[in-house]
């Protein structure tokens, strides 16, 4: 998939704003935000996501 | 090798494959070449070959010539039989059996009796459905062969969402008669889903489709989440009293009338069973001819005891009749958007699928339901939209196209709940932006309904003059915003009149133009949720664009990456499940 382009822009920094390396995580997917549903096993697409699933690969792996 | 399923099929390699759709009205047969799908046409021209088994003189005809001989052969011609593979006698609907053999109990299936064999004194034949079913897919696939020259040996089949485990299990067990292995079954919206998605031009987004499949005999609705090429149904909605054949009688009541009316005396061509069929076989053919014109004939030697009948109607006269059956198919498709849980407004596409789509009155109601952005595929809405009666057998043929090369044992695994029931995440998760006004505003990354492991990439522009920037990954959630109209100082009744819009203002399509000023503005605004990380990006360049990716894995924790388009390093970090 090409990715989107936006055009509104990204905020500035806040001043003061420090993270160790830069990152800092807040908060996390809660359990209610997410459930189980059957995708349908048809189109190439799929066939790459079982294949990841199967030889348990990352996207990134997948890549390579 | 699979070696655990009582009868193996062709070796990958030895397979010759097509798509079938298989349905109670017609099948049809396709297959790819060059990755392209094209519908066969059987040695009859047709590539809508009605699902019919008629018996003459010990002949066996299928297709288009078994359906003349409803007209004159009734008890002989088996139809509508789709529906009864792997049912009970007592939990079928006979209701379009009627002018046609009968389904009749007979053990833990249906059966039909048909004389198939030539001469007076041979008996009748009972025939299961399996065997009806079985002879029907050998002459089907039978055409799939002569048309590429070798035997055909394999399939993907497109079955409806509601087709059960036992139904699928006496399909294959049909087909498997008729020396036809099945790949896979497909469900038909997905089946119609991916004949869209596989066109060259076609671009994989994020979207919402529903599809409508409107057929003879059934109409059933799905409305997908399609997430970078993966399909999830969200809600499906079936209908055994809007379809197809509810037109046709629409038109035969309306062509019987006139020929009374005009034939004062006459017998009524409803009440003699060939006179009916007769009115039905015609009135069939007007409809179809008003999807494509705005007048139609309708001709009939020797309608009702011996007078020829001959009329025509036009376009807009139909529409008024078929009224009350149109706006039916308005409702299936608002009830299964509600079943999703979605507003009419969350979808981007529908895809009018099945022959009855063809109607150009039935895409133009379904328009008037969503926004203008919406795209309605079908032939009336969209020139480059796909003829909506090969859509699924197109469909089953990319997707036998696509698994053509793997054991059955390959496909078994693959198709299992351990690899297709996956987490999906509720909410959005994407980065807060500034709007021109300097508002904080969410910008989807991953949409909701997406299934995970996902990975998506946006490129968001960096403020102005560049810099220090945030990257503020969050959860988002659409909610509709319904904005009033100013309200008007003429009338005083306004205020409950505008109650009652909201719920009929798609009836009158025809109408809803006069009233559009009064109308309230209803639109989709995303609102920010939960902060899930931060992250710095420093000194960006003025006029640079920042990439940021987000990996949700299957165990809900949060990959974020981003860096300057163009530069180099970047920020990477895991929010923890
Ligand atoms: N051009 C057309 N305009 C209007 N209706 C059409 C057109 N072509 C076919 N139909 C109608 O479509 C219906 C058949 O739909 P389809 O070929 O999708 O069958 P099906 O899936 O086997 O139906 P089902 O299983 O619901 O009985 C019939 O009622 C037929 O009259
Ligand atoms: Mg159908």
């Amino acid at each position: 998939m090409d990715p989107t382009v936006v055009s509104l822009p990204l905020p500035t920094l806040p001043e003061g704003w420090a993270a160790e390396k830069d990152f800092k995580p807040v908060g996390k997917i809660t359990k209610d935000g997410t459930s189980q549903r059957t995708i349908e096993p048809v189109g190439p697409h799929f066939l790459a996501h079982a294949r990841r699933a199967r030889h348990k690969r990352t996207f990134s792996e997948d890549d390579r | 090798m699979a070696d655990n399923g009582p009868k193996t099929g062709p070796a990958p390699g030895d397979r010759t494959v097509i798509g079938i759709t298989f349905g109670n009205s017609n099948s049809s047969i396709a297959y790819t070449v060059d990755d392209k799908a094209e519908v066969i046409a059987n040695e009859d021209g047709d590539r809508q070959i009605p699902t019919i088994l008629s018996y003459v003189d010990g002949e066996e005809y299928y297709g288009q010539q078994a359906k003349a001989f409803l007209v004159r052969n009734p008890s002989n011609t088996v139809a509508y039989f789709r529906d009864f593979l792997g049912k009970e006698f007592k939990s079928i609907d006979p209701t379009h059996n009627h002018a046609s053999a009968h389904p009749q109990e007979s053990g833990e299936t249906v059966a039909f009796t048909v004389k198939d064999k030539e001469g007076e004194e041979e008996t009748p034949s009972t025939l299961s459905v399996s065997e009806v079913s079985a002879r029907y897919l050998r002459r089907l696939v039978g055409s799939a062969s002569d048309y590429l020259g070798k035997k055909v040996t394999s399939a993907v089949v497109t079955v409806p969402t509601n087709f059960n485990d036992k139904q699928k299990a006496a399909l294959t067990a049909a087909a498997a008669a008729a020396d036809l292995e099945i790949l896979q079954f497909i469900s038909e919206p997905v089946a119609a889903v991916l004949a869209y998605d596989a066109r060259p031009e076609a671009q994989i987004a994020d979207k919402i489709v529903v599809v409508a499949e409107l057929g003879g005999t059934r109409s059933d609705v799905a409305v997908v989440a399609s997430r970078g090429g993966l399909y999830t149904v969200l809600a499906t909605v079936h209908d055994y009293e809007y379809a197809g054949v509810a037109l046709d009688k629409v038109l035969m009541d309306h062509f019987a009338k006139e020929f009374l009316k005009k034939n004062s005396g006459a017998a009524d061509p409803r009440e003699n069973a060939r006179s009916l069929a007769k009115l039905r076989f015609e009135s069939e053919a007007t409809k179809k001819a008003l999807s494509l014109g705005t007048n139609a004939s309708f001709s009939v030697e020797s309608l009702s005891a011996g007078i020829d009948f001959a009329s025509t109607i036009n376009r807009l006269r139909y529409e008024t009749i078929a009224r009350s059956v149109f706006e039916g198919f308005n409702r299936l498709v608002e009830s299964a958007v509600k079943k999703a849980g979605l507003d009419v407004l969350d979808v981007d596409e529908v895809i009018l699928s099945g022959g009855t789509s063809h109607t150009p009155r039935i895409a133009a109601n379904v328009s008037h339901i969503f926004p203008q952005t919406t795209r309605i595929l079908s032939p009336s809405t969209e020139t480059t939209a796909i003829n909506p009666s090969e859509l699924q057998a197109r469909g089953a043929a990319l997707q036998a196209s696509l698994i053509q090369e793997y054991d059955a044992e390959d496909i078994n695994q693959s198709t299992h709940a351990a690899v297709t029931t996956v987490p999906h995440i509720t909410n959005a998760i994407g980065v807060i932006s500034l709007s021109e006004s300097g508002e904080e505003v969410f910008v989807p990354i991953v949409p909701p309904e997406t299934a995970v492991p996902a990975r998506r990439t946006v490129l968001v522009a960096a403020p102005k003059d560049g810099g220090d920037v945030l990257v503020k990954i969050v959860e988002g959630n659409t909610h509709i915003k319904v904005t009033k109209p100013e309200p008007k100082t003429k009338e005083n009744g306004s205020k409950a009149a505008k109650v009652e819009d909201a719920g009929d203002s798609d009836d009158d399509s025809d109408f809803s133009d006069d009233d559009d000023d009064d109308e309230e503005k209803r639109e989709k605004v995303w609102k920010i949720g939960a902060t899930l990380a931060e992250a710095a990006l420093r000194g960006v360049k003025k006029g640079g664009k920042v990439e940021v990716t987000i990996n949700v894995n299957a165990d809900r924790s949060v990959m974020v990456t981003t860096r300057e388009v163009g530069g180099k390093g970047g920020v990477r970090g895991t929010v923890s499940a």
